[in-house]
């Protein structure tokens, strides 16, 4: 098991009454599966991809339960030890690929960066081929180019591209996507979920897809959590949780997905 | 360049203005016209001409030699301030600002004190702490200047430190510092430049200031402040004395001024 999380919590401090916003929260993810996690705004599903990354600020909440990482608890880990994992073994993609980078970084060194970090002992020759190499395999055209780019140089689409080559050049084992393509136009957006299928097929990274788009999740997870005010709902393969759906939430949710018929 | 300089008339007359006071400052470096504590009876209050283009003192010095003298010594000190101030104000007020918490409420705390003061007041009192002088009044409104510099840079890194490309970096494994000075601190340079260029004027007005109240450069060496305060008793007897000191003054703000206004300008255009 790549992931284990178990009775997972967070609860809020910031206020004067304690606020509950993750509870009980139990999944695994093995290598090389693509999990999605459904749920409105709200539902506490950012929160806990941001949890797994171990990108939670250490004060000001409080976090329950574990979250096993090849059997290590990232919540509990050194900070140090974290950080060896970070950037190299989990990475993760965000929303808005307009801010995710640099704007005064050119984009080679944006993707190189976990380089420079997790493998010192690469030389700068071997970090431009490897970045190069990944620029290419996100179907990136010219990518000497992009390389010595500036993000405003780039569209959105070719931004979020490069996000998800500066994430997997380390070879992560997880790769958490956030949102990735509510941000893109739809044509896009198909791309980067087709993209994001191949790079899964073929470096067997396992993938936490988290959106609120059932249809998104429906095409790209082999399993889901649906989620709803910081609680799991229900949980299942992908086929099973969209023909058969036990819980009146998700019912609810698929049944809001807009179907387009144009025979009518 | 030149097309970019023509477009932008503020861009012009501010590289203009400083680049002839910059050039007078570094000539006067290796020759002035005359030696500037060289006195004679004769050239007492001598009006502008040909021998004087800047007329004489009330000791018969050459003011044009002078100007120069004094004006590369506020150059001088007006950049050492702005360098003092904005280094420190840039390291504390990164940390406030990406760190948050209880060292942030702290030094804010501790920089909304000083920031109560005028800085040339709060110069004043670290100036009668270590003495007059030139280097003692470096340092005293180089730490005056530290709280606005301070404020800026925490405000911007904070602004910054929300945005997704930091929180990309952390999770590639960057430590803070990396974080602060490789993926933060290139993105307010802009901001940064404006206010060093800002703070620059400020600190060239607050050095004629301190001078023009005795406590900058020390006579025999000449500055534009005691020039100004000198030449007040001689206003109608010799006007040139007051006006081309302060006419200097005027210009070296003037034009560092333009060009702070012309390079923002610029930037916007560029983005």
């Amino acid at each position: 098991m790549l992931l284990e999380v178990k009775d997972f919590g967070i609860e809020f401090h910031d206020h004067d009454r304690p606020e509950r916003v993750v509870e009980d929260l139990d999944f695994s993810l093995d290598t090389g599966e693509i999990l999605g996690i459904v749920g409105e705004s709200g539902s506490g599903k950012s929160l806990t991809g941001l949890a797994i990354a171990g990108l939670l600020p250490r004060k000001k909440l409080k976090k329950e339960g574990a979250i096993l990482f090849e059997g290590q608890d990232v919540l509990r880990m050194e900070r140090s030890a974290l950080r060896e994992l970070q950037g190299d073994e989990i990475c993760m993609i965000f929303q808005e690929p307009m801010t995710a980078l640099n704007p005064t970084m050119r984009i080679g060194r944006q993707v190189e960066e976990a380089l420079r970090i997790h493998h010192k002992e690469m030389d700068a020759a071997a970090r431009k081929e490897r970045a190069l190499l990944w620029l290419r395999n996100v179907e990136l055209e010219d990518a000497e180019r992009v390389y010595d780019s500036y993000p405003h140089e780039l569209s959105g689409g070719m931004r979020q591209r490069v996000c998800i080559a500066a994430a997997m050049v380390g070879g992560p084992k997880l790769l958490i996507a956030d949102e990735p393509t509510t941000a893109l136009d739809v044509t896009v957006q198909a791309q980067i979920i087709r993209l994001l299928q191949r790079i899964n097929e073929e470096e067997k990274v396992a993938i936490l897809f988290v959106s609120h788009d059932l249809s998104l999740i429906r095409q790209i997870s082999d399993n889901v959590l649906v989620m709803q005010k910081g609680r799991l709902v229900e949980k299942g393969p992908v086929e099973k949780i969209f023909s058969e759906p036990r819980e009146e939430y998700t019912k609810k949710l698929i049944a809001a997905i807009p179907r387009v018929n144009l025979d009518e | 360049m030149i097309k970019k300089l023509r477009q932008n008339p503020d861009l012009l007359f501010g590289t203009i203005f400083t680049g002839i006071l910059l050039l007078i400052v570094l000539v006067g470096l290796i020759h002035t016209p005359y030696p500037t504590t060289q006195m004679s009876a004769a050239d007492k209050f001598a009006a502008p001409g040909l021998m004087h283009i800047f007329g004489c003192d009330q000791y018969g010095r050459d003011i044009f030699s002078r100007v120069m003298e004094g004006l590369g010594s506020t150059f001088v000190i007006a950049l050492f301030t702005v360098l003092i101030g904005s280094v420190s104000g840039v390291l504390i007020g990164s940390l406030c600002g990406y760190f948050g918490g209880l060292l942030d409420d702290a030094l804010m705390r501790v920089n909304d004190v000083l920031f109560s003061f005028p800085s040339i007041l709060l110069a004043l009192v670290i100036v009668s702490l270590l003495g007059t002088g030139s280097v003692n009044v470096t340092l005293a409104l180089g730490i005056a200047f530290v709280p606005s510099f301070a404020r800026i840079v925490r405000s911007e890194v904070k602004k910054q430190a929300a945005l997704d490309y930091v929180q990309s970096a952390r999770l590639m494994g960057a430590s803070h510092f990396r974080i602060i000075f490789v993926h933060i601190l290139p993105n307010i340079l802009p901001v940064l430049a404006s206010s060093v260029m800002i703070g620059f004027n400020n600190a060239v007005l607050a050095e004629a200031g301190l001078s023009y109240l005795g406590i900058g450069v020390q006579p025999p060496r000449a500055s534009l402040g005691r020039m100004l305060s000198e030449a007040q008793s001689f206003l109608f007897t010799a006007p040139w004395y007051a006006i081309f000191p302060g006419l200097t003054i005027v210009l070296l703000v003037l034009g560092f001024a333009l060009l702070a206004e012309g390079m923002t300008e610029g930037g916007r255009d560029a983005s």
